[in-house]
């Protein structure tokens, strides 16, 4: 039977000294998804990514890759963006792209016809004798995740990609990792920005002092954590709508359009369901929309820290 | 940096001929001779050209005719009594300072000249003086092996080497701590150790800067040498140029020149120097460049090295200046102590090793003993570099301090 994770994260502790960083910690991310790792700052995400790219060994705990332990051959098989990076400043981009896909096990000539093929692809090929420290910081960075992704890895990490970024260089970093997703990649994106976990993570865990506190698909993640709210867009006189049933529901927000039409925020409490709450409105007013208000990835992350 | 420095050395060695030809190469010199003895049997030449002081003047009025004549340097006088004692003094009065070697010729010619006058006062014939007046040279030879005399000159050529490896070894262990420093600084460190462990990335550019000294010192030997002959031969033999014409026709001419060219030449077991010193260049170098690579990776930036470079260098810097010490006494206990403690063996087992391998310096267990020290003081330190150094090169934005470092030490 095929392996179905790429990563097994199991029972991993670290600490430094008296510090804790990371307790109990098991995580599976499945082969070809995006997984979103989140988390506030010092939570320690990044100490769960260096165990992962084995710059530091755990206290306790396995690790697998493809059901297999983790070893310092399979360093090879990942690509690791860090959030504290950087290149060589003196260096030209070309000879260091090819001095990095070497680190990471290609031949030269390979690592030469593959930087070439992705400088020409984002359209910089005439930046292959400009030195790094002569490139704006978002030119870097471009640069940088190229060299990330050089070596095509099975995993690739990637930790606040889109931090120094302009919008247009977030979006094209962000199509190219749904590209690398097409081509069976498997993304592990450590980041804060919640929109783009949202938009582009198939699942995600959450870790908060030193602990995960939640992890699974995205929409399952939204909908635990969804309230019973409701949005609901209606035509006719707003007395009617707020007295058509008495008790059992909280309005959260209402505003009127100029051609007649309300749109009310509404809390459900208790045991009254929506059905219940139209059957009630529906002879009082012109019901024209109801939907369910599911959370954002940023409600559900901040409701698990702050109940933490 | 390969080319430019050894050409700068020789450059310098050069411009020291250059400048050296453009000093003072005459002196004018007017005589009073009191008791009117060493007319003609004062030695005259070309450099320092002796006149006469008119014969009615006193020493004040040939003052003041010194002082006067633009043209005359110096004013010899030469009193009554001077050849009364042989302690007498004479005097010498000057515009500008003469040189030490123009000192040194107007006292020997002073001598030779009181010399000569007792040698005619006494009736002995010349000839016969010239046949009793010696120079003796004191040989110290080695009992055991008479080839090996006058050590202590030879420990001028250890000095030599030892200075070399001090500079070598300071130089490329800093450019392994650059190194270091850069990799922290520019983040990429996080990167290239996702690849490959923080040991192995350690020791390659420890290895890797080494083998640059190596090609860089080899170029040095190569540069220095072709410009050595090219450059220097035509100017170094002027710096020789006043001793050769000061020479004393009553002295018994020893061949100074011919005997040290003999000396570099035959006297100096150059393989062994230059064997050893590429066995203690690579030793030194390990143990220096592994701690250098600890403390570059210990601090965020060059300016924070200060604290911790002070105490690692302080052995090097007190072992050059125990290097007299060593050249005085090969064999005392304190050249063997600092040529076994291996952070200061490099520079004085050269300047030992210099002086001659037997009993007279330096055993050659003792160099077994000091190489074996050596390297595995170098495993050790290594080892517990690499312990700092792992922690380090992931610690930003805060400086070490001696405290974290002995926690990382135990890491």
């Amino acid at each position: 039977m095929p392996v179905r994770n790429i990563i097994q994260i199991e029972d991993i502790h670290k600490s430094y000294g008296n510090y804790k960083a990371l307790q109990n910690i098991n995580i599976n991310v499945k082969k070809g998804s995006i997984f979103g790792l989140l988390g506030p700052n010092g939570a320690g995400k990044t100490s769960l990514i260096r165990i992962i790219n084995q710059i530091i060994t755990p206290d306790k705990g396995t690790i697998k890759i493809n059901g297999n332990i983790l070893e310092k051959k399979h360093v090879y098989q990942i690509g690791y963006l860090p959030e504290e990076r950087g290149l060589y400043k003196k260096m030209k981009v070309g000879e260091q792209a090819i001095y990095l896909a070497q680190l990471k096990g290609l031949n030269k000539i390979e690592a030469k016809k593959r930087v070439r093929f992705w400088l020409e692809k984002f359209n910089i090929e005439n930046w292959w004798n400009k030195k790094i420290e002569d490139l704006s910081k978002g030119m870097a960075q471009k640069i940088q995740f190229i060299t990330t992704i050089l070596h095509e890895p099975e995993l690739l990490i990637l930790d606040e990609p889109f931090s120094g970024l302009d919008p247009a260089n977030s979006e094209l970093i962000k199509k190219e990792i749904l590209d690398l997703k097409k081509a069976k990649s498997t993304i592990i994106l450590s980041t804060h920005n919640m929109n783009s976990v949202e938009e582009i993570c198939d699942e995600a865990a959450i870790i908060n002092k030193s602990k995960k506190i939640l992890d699974g698909k995205i929409d399952e993640l939204k909908n635990e954590y969804s309230t019973n709210r409701w949005k609901i867009c209606y035509a006719g006189n707003k007395m009617s709508f707020t007295n058509a049933v008495w008790g059992g529901w909280k309005l959260e927000s209402h505003h009127s359009l100029e051609n007649g039409t309300h749109i009310a925020e509404i809390e459900l409490l208790e045991q009254l369901k929506i059905s219940d709450f139209i059957k009630g409105i529906v002879s009082h007013v012109e019901i024209q929309e109801v939907a369910r208000k599911t959370p954002s990835m940023q409600d559900v992350f901040l409701n698990v820290v702050s109940n933490e | 940096m390969s080319f430019l420095g050894p050409l700068l050395i020789v450059g310098f060695i050069g411009l020291t001929a250059v400048l050296s030809k453009g000093k003072k190469n005459s002196y004018e010199i007017i005589v009073f001779d009191e008791a009117k003895l060493f007319d003609g049997v004062l030695r005259n030449n070309e450099k320092y050209h002796l006149k006469w002081a008119p014969e009615d003047k006193n020493y004040n009025q040939v003052q003041e005719i010194f002082k006067s004549d633009e043209n005359l340097d110096l004013l010899l006088y030469l009193p009554s009594n001077l050849i009364k004692t042989n302690s007498m003094t004479a005097k010498c009065l000057y515009k500008a300072i003469p040189s030490s070697s123009a000192q040194k010729h107007l006292t020997s010619i002073i001598n030779e000249a009181i010399e000569l006058y007792r040698v005619n006062q006494n009736q002995i014939n010349i000839e016969t003086y010239k046949a009793i007046k010696t120079r003796v040279n004191l040989d110290i030879i080695d009992v055991e092996d008479p080839e090996n005399k006058n050590i202590q000159r030879k420990g001028i050529i250890g000095f030599v080497f030892a200075f070399f490896i001090y500079f070598f070894i300071l130089m490329y262990s800093v450019q392994v701590m650059r190194g270091v420093i850069e990799e922290k600084t520019s983040r990429i460190i996080e990167i290239i150790i996702s690849s490959v462990s923080s040991f192995k990335l350690m020791t390659a550019k420890i290895i890797g800067v080494g083998l640059v000294g190596f090609t860089q010192f080899f170029i040095w030997i190569f540069v220095i040498t072709v410009t050595s002959v090219l450059l220097l031969n035509n100017l170094v033999p002027d710096i020789y140029s006043s001793t050769l014409q000061s020479q004393n026709p009553l002295t018994v001419n020893t061949g100074e020149s011919a005997q040290i060219i003999e000396f570099l030449l035959y006297k100096i077991h150059w393989p062994s120097m230059f064997i050893f010193f590429g066995v203690y260049f690579i030793g030194g170098y390990l143990l220096y460049a592994g701690m250098m690579a600890a403390i570059g990776a210990a601090v965020d930036e060059e300016t924070d090295t200060q604290q911790f470079l002070i105490p690692l260098t302080i052995p090097m810097i007190f072992a050059l200046s125990m290097i007299s010490s060593v050249i005085d006494d090969p064999s005392s206990s304190l050249s063997f102590w600092l040529s076994e403690i291996p952070f200061t063996s490099p520079v004085i087992m050269l300047v030992r090793i210099a002086m001659g391998i037997g009993p007279s310096s330096v055993e050659a267990w003792e160099i077994i003993l000091s190489v074996g020290l050596l390297f595995i003081t170098f495993i050790l330190t290594t080892w517990l570099s690499s312990k700092i150094y792992a922690n380090g090169i992931l610690s930003f934005g805060k400086k070490a301090s001696y405290k974290e470092l002995f926690k990382w030490l135990k890491s």
